[in-house]
């Protein structure tokens, strides 16, 4: 046998494969969706409500994606409980994205309190770094490759958008081009994972699972 | 004419347990070692096994109380998930480190 076995590989093969449906790149792309939208929505409506009304969406997101998991994923690759090693990773996980979205609170909420004595390109920049960390963190602990492209795009996004808003190329801060990209990139990562899953791993019949053969 | 008395120095081999040497076997018990609990259609779609294969593997796995099932039932549908006891855990640990031992002491 010239591989080598590690069980640290067949972990991470086990997660992988529990997690790579492309649901989470999905629901991802929904959510950075409302940052290509509100700013039209903030017209009619306040930055406060064209915010909370992707409350229903989303919620409707996450209904579908949990949906399409009990009868469509967990059939064709069925399910798993991970073990203490994945559970103290993810609880890791947690913790270090809990600091970061706290550091992005903290952030907007300055933001807002000095809106008029804060250039918006420095706005956009923190932004920027407070995406791009969230995200890396996300591939690093995840061990999830594509996280890091998702992470430079999101990084990436605000300041272009900015440039080009200033630029008089686009409206509204550039947000609906940057973040209507980076989300229709997420989305359609997301679709083509979900159908390379559908199309490897067939159903299995209701017979094997009752006495499992 | 043939020998039948082992070799001292080829001892570990012969005390390797069989019940996971079995290829098909010490892939499903890799998979169970590193997490909680996985049912039927998960281990198929790691190991890519057949699912007569599969049940084979699993039921002597069973009966040398190295793994075990639990029966539930998802809405209608009984859902059997599998587990690695504690023996299999200790016996799977036990199998690394005399394949471990063989395999360093062999000479390159």
């Amino acid at each position: 046998m010239s591989q080598s076995i590690s069980l640290r590989d067949a972990e991470r093969k086990v997660f992988h494969t529990a997690v790579n449906d492309g649901l989470w790149d999905i629901f991802l792309g929904c959510f950075f969706l409302m940052f290509a939208i509100t700013p039209f929505l903030s017209e009619r409506l306040g930055d406060f409500w064209s915010s909370v009304i992707f409350l229903p969406f989303w919620g409707l997101v996450y209904l579908a994606i949990r949906f399409v998991r009990k009868h469509v994923i967990t059939p064709r690759l069925g399910s798993v409980k991970f073990g203490a090693s994945r559970n103290a990773i993810l609880m890791r996980f947690n913790l270090v994205m809990l600091v970061v979205n706290l550091i992005a609170l903290v952030l907007g909420l300055i933001a807002a309190s000095l809106t008029s004595r804060i250039p918006g390109q420095a706005t956009s920049i923190a932004l920027g770094l407070v995406l791009l960390a969230a995200f890396s963190f996300a591939a690093y602990f995840l061990g999830i490759g594509r996280l890091y492209i998702y992470a430079l795009l999101l990084g990436l996004a605000p300041p272009i958008g900015e440039w080009l808003w200033v630029n008089h190329l686009t409206s509204h801060h550039g947000y609906p081009v940057t973040f209507g990209v980076i989300s229709g990139i997420m989305i359609l990562t997301g679709i083509m994972l979900l159908l390379r899953l559908l199309r490897s791993y067939q159903a299995a019949r209701d017979d094997f699972q009752a006495d499992g053969g | 004419m043939a020998r039948t008395e082992v070799e001292p120095d080829l001892h570990p081999l012969v005390e390797i347990d069989q019940v996971i040497h079995a290829s098909a076997r010490l892939m499903v018990l890799t998979y169970l070692y590193v997490v909680e609990s996985a049912d039927y259609i998960f281990l198929k779609n790691m190991t890519g096994l057949t699912w007569g294969n599969l049940a084979t593997h699993l039921n002597k796995l069973e009966e040398t109380g190295y793994i075990k099932s639990a029966k539930s039932f998802q809405g209608k549908k009984p859902h059997t998930t599998i587990y690695l006891t504690e023996r299999g855990r200790q016996a799977f640990q036990e199998y690394k480190r005399s394949m471990q031992q063989v395999l360093d002491d062999l000479p390159d």
